[in-house]
């Protein structure tokens, strides 16, 4: 839910990324050009995001066969970043990936997802939808103990899903909106109704929020699941380790001994950390560096293409000057998205068609044409819509640490045009809380959702209190209920290209690029290919993983 | 002179009671309230609500300050907000590691500058002063992650002397926390150092321009024996000052260490803690911040008038 998986936390921004550059020059004197010349490094030349089937887009797999009897054993270290002193084990208030690795070393999730993004049964094994797709029944996996050794059953599931809702702070509260009942069937069976149809619902179960303990449990210093690991020790911010409780039920799955999640905010700490061999796994490398990583012999990048945070410029359409189409449509022509990709993502970005959606999810529209850089048609529209009055851009690094660099380029690009921009960098402070949603034009960036229903309610939808665009119509909410309870593919999927097309073509969105996952691992560890939904093999790398 | 001492003492109390009242009040006027950032942009006006009663955040800021100032003078600072974890159970290992790295550092960086210092005076404008001053200048003058990084990439990445990561346990042998936070000392003794070593060298010699000095001069001393016996006792108390601030910014002003080098000091727990807008985190810190200040800029007044021998000694 939280569309977060980068932490906002800025406060040593620049100065990690003056050293990241610094460490960077430093660690490539054999190619020093690595930082600046991304025009060097293979594939930067980015595609269209038109890549029909997800493989084609997920590069560098580790081809591993799934074999039986992987090896047992072994420590496994990640160093991650998105952890904070704050931290609780409390699904609750998760936010950020360190405690979504942490959770699922110990507990497991209703639902989790393939390697393409299609939901499968985890502790929910299986599940049906009545006509409508507004009542499901879910079957809960037989078999299952705890740590404690309680046997899994409905009502375990029922009160893991209960304290997200009512009087709960849970971001995953929004979700689980919809849901008017929860009845237990059965031990092994529950029935949940839905206050409308939809037919992408077990994808909202696989929220990583909602994980399961047993009924009625409370003491989140010591969690109890049915992961393949127990907690050993947690300080936060600082580390977890855990140790594997044996016979997990997935099989060939929860191989190593123990695992220890570092805590390692700063992107050139993470990356000396992998180099120097002190932790077998990172998370987010920087764009910037990972060039020469790539060179490193010992090291294993994986690189998910286009799954990443979707930045975006957002004007409200009920505003003024935004509620012109024409300035909306001429500020999407006069974004340099190549420019920006180069230059701030040191291609390690695919551009945004000015909508959410990723090629890696199975209803992006294919035939919508990607929108570049295009001077004349940005200064024809500017001209029509006959704006007189000066507008500004607010950005700050509060809305992302590039935001500032991203709408200099865009003022630049929007310059040639003969248009005139105004930035107008803002404290990082209080971002969220003081610009986002209040000002009429914007910097933001929104995380991936896995199902298209999803992204079209929350960010577009006339309902919902993050729609940050303001742009509420009608004819885009009837189609997007109906598409939810389309059970015809081939109908649904025409639907959300429609949706696609109104928003790109009509929306306040310019979502310009949608970075890449970058992780590093070093070469013993297996089982690390890309995953559509998060960085670390969905940040499961701890149970799916094991040394070669 | 137990006069003077005890008014600086005193003075440090209430100073202390005056920055207790500007954290808090500080903490009152950040933007955006701890609700909003806990829950991030999965916030809802009603999940806001429920948070906010939870937290108590609807009740009136004297209040609060009462309730607070009291507990935190029997050290009980409360739970943190985001994890519900006691915060001085929290706070405690991180202080012990920040004193910890704070001390490592100071035990060489003060010897190591003042000998320097005097060093240097002794020796005015030859070479072992010019060379002191150059490379006391050079470390200071460049950012401290950039000798942090440089430092990691030699001994950690390349030549594998030291680990990247200083991140220490409870558990770790004495012996083993002095070899992973090795490279983060000796960053810090650069960076503190050249303010120790110049200041040190410079009331040195100012004293030596006094006519008694000459006076010792006179009586055909040597300059390292004027230096020693004569100048020195009289430099003393600005050295004194400027040691106090340098150890004061070792356990307060060290950040950017910790994150360089995964250390889990008390600054990363602040800034964590401001970042998630976890006020009595914040606080606590604030406090204990403001109480290292001031106590060690009052034990740096009381030494000076100790060792200040107008002073021990009154007309």
């Amino acid at each position: 839910m939280a569309k977060k998986t980068l932490g906002r936390r800025k406060f040593l921004a620049l100065s990690a990324t003056v050293g990241a550059s610094a460490l960077a020059a430093c660690a490539a004197p054999a190619a020093p050009a690595a930082v600046e010349a991304p025009a060097a490094v293979p594939a930067t030349d980015v595609p269209a995001p038109a890549a029909p089937e997800p493989t084609a887009v997920v590069e560098m797999a580790t081809a591993v066969p799934v074999a039986s009897g992987k090896p047992k054993g072994g420590t496994l270290r990640i160093g991650m970043e998105g952890g904070s002193a704050t931290d609780s084990l409390d699904p609750r208030t998760y936010s950020d990936s360190v405690m979504i690795a942490a959770a699922l070393c110990c507990m497991n999730g209703l639902v989790e997802f393939d390697a393409a993004g299609n939901p499968t049964g985890e502790l929910l094994e299986s599940w049906e939808a009545k006509a409508g797709a507004s009542e499901w029944i879910f079957n809960v996996r037989q078999g299952i103990t705890f740590s404690n050794g309680k046997t899994l059953d409905a009502d375990d599931i029922i009160y893991s899903i209960g304290i997200h809702r009512g009087e709960s702070k849970s971001p995953a509260k929004g979700i689980l909106e919809p849901i008017t009942e929860i009845k237990k069937l059965s031990d092994s069976q529950i029935g949940i109704t839905l206050s409308g149809g939809n037919a992408d619902f077990p994808v909202l179960l696989g929220d990583y929020h909602l994980v399961v303990v047993p009924k009625d449990f409370t003491d989140w210093e010591k969690p109890i699941g049915t992961g393949a690991f127990t907690l050993e020790s947690f300080e936060p911010g600082v580390r977890l380790v855990f140790k594997n409780r044996g016979g997990y039920w997935k099989k060939d799955r929860g191989n190593f001994d123990m695992v220890e999640i570092r805590n390692i905010q700063d992107p050139a700490a993470r990356t000396a950390a992998l180099q120097s061999g002190e932790v077998d796994a990172v998370n987010r490398l920087d764009p910037r560096t990972v060039d020469a990583l790539m060179k490193d012999a010992n090291l294993n990048i994986v690189r998910t293409k286009g799954t990443g945070n979707r930045f975006c410029f957002v004007s409200r359409v009920t505003d003024a000057p935004y509620d012109n189409k024409d300035l909306r449509l001429a500020l999407k022509w006069g974004i340099d998205r190549e420019q920006i990709i180069k230059q701030v993502y040191n291609g390690y970005a695919v551009p945004g068609n000015d909508h959410t959606l990723d090629a890696l999810n199975p209803f992006y529209n294919t035939k919508m044409p990607q929108r570049v850089y295009d001077a004349d048609k940005a200064a024809f529209h500017f001209k029509k819509a006959g704006i007189t009055s000066a507008f500004e851009l607010q950005t700050s690094e509060g809305a992302w640490g590039s935001a500032v660099d991203c709408a200099q380029i865009y003022q630049e690009s929007l310059k040639k045009a003969g248009i005139t921009m105004g930035v107008n960098k803002v404290s990082a402070d209080g971002y969220w809380d003081n610009v986002w949603l209040k000002v009429p034009f914007c910097a933001v960036y929104w995380g991936r959702r896995l199902s298209a229903d999803q992204v079209f309610r929350q960010i577009y939808g006339s309902a919902s209190d993050w729609n940050d665009s303001n742009w509420k119509v009608p004819a885009f909410d009837d189609l997007v209920a109906k598409a939810a309870v389309e059970l015809d593919n081939t109908k649904r999927t025409e639907m959300y290209y429609t949706c696609q097309e109104m928003i790109s073509e009509d929306g306040g969105m310019i979502c310009f690029a949608i970075t890449d996952y970058l992780d590093g691992y070093s070469k013993k560890v297996m089982g690390t290919d890309p995953h559509a939904r998060y960085d670390l093999n969905d940040d499961r790398i701890a149970e799916k993983g094991w040394f070669a | 002179m137990l006069r003077i001492i005890a008014t600086r003492v005193v003075l440090g109390i209430l100073t202390l009671l005056a920055v207790s009242i500007l954290i808090f009040a500080a903490t009152e006027i950040l933007p955006g309230d701890v609700a909003s950032a806990v829950l991030g942009q999965g916030a809802t006006p009603e999940t806001l609500r429920v948070f906010r009663k939870e937290l108590g955040l609807d009740r009136p800021a004297h209040v609060r300050y009462a309730e607070w100032f009291t507990g935190a003078i029997q050290g009980n600072f409360g739970k943190a907000l985001t994890n519900k974890r006691d915060i001085l159970t929290s706070i405690t290992p991180r202080l012990k590691n920040t004193l910890f790295l704070a001390g490592y550092a100071a035990l060489i960086a003060v010897p190591l500058s003042v000998a320097l210092g005097i060093l240097a005076a002794i020796n005015e404008g030859k070479l072992a002063d010019r060379l002191a001053n150059i490379i006391s200048l050079a470390t200071i003058s460049v950012p401290e992650f950039f000798i942090a990084y440089l430092l990691i990439l030699f001994f950690a990445v390349k030549l594998r002397y030291f680990p990247s990561l200083s991140t220490v346990f409870a558990d770790m042998p004495l012996s083993k926390k002095l070899h992973v936070t090795a490279l983060p000392a000796v960053t810090l003794t650069m960076l503190v150092a050249a303010h120790m070593l110049r200041m040190t060298r410079s009331s040195v010699l100012s004293i030596m321009s006094q006519p008694y000095i000459e006076m010792a001069f006179l009586k055909g001393l040597s300059r390292t024996r004027v230096v020693l016996t004569h100048a020195l006792p009289n430099a003393a108390a600005p050295i004194i000052t400027v040691i106090a601030l340098n150890l004061a910014y070792l356990i307060v002003g060290v950040v950017v260490i910790e994150v360089v080098f995964v250390y889990p000091g008390i600054g990363q727990f602040m800034v964590d803690g401001v970042s998630k807008r976890d006020l009595p985190v914040v606080q606590a810190c604030g406090l204990i911040f403001a109480g290292a200040f001031i106590t060690l800029n009052t034990v740096a007044d009381v030494l000076s008038i100790l060792v200040n021998p107008r002073l021990r000694h009154p007309v």
